[in-house]
């Protein structure tokens, strides 16, 4: 046993030592069998987080409070029959405070800072033919965004799968181990490679592009927005059913090496009754590039918006619209053409804002902006 | 193929801009069964009762006028009934007449009507048996053509409007209601009375029939039409395979039954203790067994125990679909293994 990990400790040393960023954890597979390199990226998230009692599902992480990616392995001795796995710790620092007791636990500080970061790293596992899949855990809350800025600047032809919790590593009957055992499975299928960015948990294979959180604690809560899964980690295989037909990774116009240093700034704005049209003003104020309208039912402005979006689009600012009906695409009329507002499809708003980013990095067209968001 | 493809991506665009009026249009095929779509009810009012009278082919398109800007449509009537009557002979039928259409180079695709209550099995046997990468649409109303707010004349729109689509080309037989296009092997009927009645649980539709264009998000993954390995030209009847619901001491009588009567193939919806003994004397006597569920969705997993008995999983085809597949499989072999294979492709 102590030889054991002796044994361990310098095979990790010298791994280090070797790629700085990894470390490898050794298999217990019989000798001449080969299994997938699947690199297990933490990004953090509630599947990264402990509380002090496994009854705390709802209030946990915070300083001190973090699982290692080294945890995880251990804990899923099953996984090395599944694939060789190199952990790499892409988490913001821990906060200084404890910041247990805080409303939303993970993924809320998910920052473009980190996203290029990951961005860049997952580009260069691209390249590294010793990679044969990715998985990256992530907060639930902004899971999506993330996952969808990489499948839009990322050529990668690779599984890369994300993956989350929604009760901690250390809830009662918490859905982390089999999410994660789950993800790697898909990671080391080769039917993944080339599907964008996969999202696995709750058995479930979904699309980036698609994905959407739908409820805030039940472990059922990730959706493909009017559409389904893909596939499912069933225990007996990993099957596809369908393969996403929107542009994503390797066939994507943006690439994360060619982006500027700061994405053009776009926000959202929900339409409701009466919503004013002085919030679009402001931010037209503040310099903003783009503004997401989450429109009512089809994709429409309500209230004072119909006016300050003129005001807006005069000062050069493209409105994309977006229906907050969470259902249906918003549609290419002669009225919205005539307004110049350009459907943002079946997109949610936090998605379409990403989606608008990388187009105003290339264009200012309309027509060219409505082709982006009629291809991805 | 790729001629067709480009005649109906000429001919859509012409469409789009309403300019080229001299490009033809693309000729579809109108395959009618009959079904909702072509009943009439004694008055508007009549939604769920409606054995008035047929619609027939001519009055379906009488009605639609709009449809002479969207294709040229080529009608061939199979028969004009509702979908529980449907047989073996007329599905082969169907079959061949798509087959025979869609070979020829100037038909772009092909659009069925059909009632609702057995409409996802013939259009998955259609999945399995047409020889073409052409778009075959199959289509059906909730609403008598005769009712308020019915749902038919939409629905046909769209289907033609999608049998025309270059991007249908090669995605299987389509299910298109409310403006949604389902892939033949996931959809099924889920609500006995609502438009939105068809859906594809858990996978979710390939894409939608809305007013300012088609648009296809997924693509099937199962293997399907031209690739299929089934072939009907040669036949004229099919094995004989039956159903057997699972529940609370279900007795084995309908199983032994069913074998007495010669069956072939007995799809399991489900299970029950006292099917065990019966599913053994039945294998004795050579009928292939496959086991399904009632649940609606998810997958019959895989295992060792199962394919010990020389069980055959139904993946998560539901016991209707299962039994289409069944059916084309036994033309082909009686061995599970082999069995298991085709379940597992399509």
């Amino acid at each position: 046993m102590k030889a054991k990990s002796l044994s361990i400790c310098a095979l990790t040393l010298l791994l280090c030592a070797l790629t700085a960023v990894a470390q490898e954890i050794p298999t217990v597979l019989p000798p001449g069998v080969k299994v997938p390199h699947i690199v297990l990226m933490s990004m953090g998230g509630t599947i990264a987080s402990k509380a002090t009692d496994r009854m705390n599902i709802n209030n946990y992480g915070g300083k001190g409070l973090r699982v290692e990616p080294q945890e995880w392995v251990d804990a899923l001795p099953e996984l090395a029959q599944v694939a060789r796995i190199t952990l790499e710790d892409m988490r913001p620092p821990e906060p200084p405070e404890s910041a247990q007791g805080a409303p939303t636990p993970a993924g809320v500080g998910t920052t473009f800072e980190q996203l290029y970061k990951v961005a860049q790293r997952l580009q260069e596992l691209a390249k590294d033919p010793s990679v044969d899949g990715v998985v990256v855990t992530h907060g639930t809350n902004t899971l999506a965004e993330t996952a969808w800025f990489m499948d839009l600047v990322v050529n990668i032809k690779k599984p890369v799968v994300f993956v989350g919790s929604q009760r901690p590593w250390t809830g009662i009957s918490g859905d982390g181990p089999l999410n994660l055992y789950n993800a790697v499975r898909v990671a080391a299928t080769p039917a993944a490679a080339e599907k964008g960015v996969l999202h696995s948990m709750n058995q479930n294979i979904n699309a980036a592009r698609d994905l959407m959180k739908t409820s805030a604690y039940r472990v059922e809560t990730f959706k493909s927005n009017d559409l389904g899964v893909l596939g499912v980690a069933d225990p007996d295989m990993v099957v596809f059913h369908t393969e996403p037909l929107r542009r994503h990774t390797f066939k994507s116009e943006f690439n994360i090496a060619s982006l500027p240093a700061k994405l053009p700034e776009v926000e959202v704005l929900y339409a409701y009754t009466e919503s004013p049209g002085h919030l679009v003003d402001s931010l037209v104020e503040h310099g903003v590039k783009g503004i997401i309208i989450d429109g009512t039912g089809a994709g429409s402005p309500a209230g004072g918006q119909g006016d300050a979006i003129k005001r807006a689009q005069a000062r050069g600012v493209v409105v994309v619209a977006t229906a907050r009906t969470r259902g249906g695409r918003v549609q290419d009329t002669p009225r919205r053409r005539e307004s110049k507002i350009i459907p943002g499809d079946n997109l949610q708003p936090e998605k379409a804002r990403m989606l608008l980013q990388l187009a105003l990095t290339k264009t200012q067209d309309p027509k060219e902006i409505a082709r982006i968001f009629d291809e991805y | 193929m790729r001629r067709a493809g480009l005649l109906s991506l000429i001919a859509f665009f012409s469409l789009a801009s309403a300019v080229h009026a001299s490009e033809p249009l693309p000729k579809i095929g109108l395959f009618t069964t009959g079904g909702t779509i072509q009943s009439k009810g004694a008055h508007r009012l009549k939604l769920a009762e409606y054995s008035d009278g047929r619609v027939t082919p001519a009055e379906l398109l009488d009605d639609l006028p709009e449809l002479k800007k969207i294709a040229q449509v080529e009608v061939h009537e199979i028969s004009n009934i509702g979908s529980g009557g449907m047989t073996t002979e007329l599905l082969l039928k169907l079959a061949k007449g798509l087959n025979e259409s869609l070979a020829k180079s100037d038909v772009a695709g092909a659009v069925v009507t059909h009632g609702t209550g057995t409409l996802e099995e013939t259009a998955y046997f259609l999945q399995l048996t047409v020889k073409s990468n052409k778009p075959v649409v199959v289509v059906g109303s909730m609403r008598p053509w005769s009712a308020i707010s019915r749902d038919g004349p939409l629905n046909l729109v769209n289907a033609v409007r999608v049998a025309t689509t270059p991007a249908a080309i090669g995605k299987g037989v389509l299910v298109l209601l409310n403006d949604t296009i389902h892939s033949a092997r996931f959809v099924t009927k889920n609500n006995t009375t609502r438009v939105e009645t068809f859906v594809s649980r858990e996978i979710g539709p390939l894409g939608f029939a809305d007013s300012d264009r088609i648009v296809f998000y997924r693509a099937p993954l199962t293997i399907h039409t031209a690739k299929s390995e089934f072939d009907v030209s040669k036949l004229t009847s099919l094995p004989q395979v039956d159903i057997v619901y699972g529940y609370q001491e279900a007795s084995r009588a309908s199983v032994d039954a069913l074998v007495a009567e010669g069956v072939k193939g007995l799809v399991f919806a489900d299970s029950s203790p006292a099917y065990g003994k019966a599913i053994q004397a039945a294998q004795a006597k050579g009928v292939a067994i496959v086991q399904g569920d009632r649940k609606g969705s998810g997958r019959v997993l895989l295992s060792e125990r199962t394919a010990g008995r020389g069980v055959v999983s139904a993946d998560n085809l539901n016991a209707q679909k299962a039994r289409v597949l069944l059916r084309l499989a036994l033309t082909k072999t009686t061995d599970a293994r082999e069995l298991q294979r085709i379940f597992n492709t399509y």
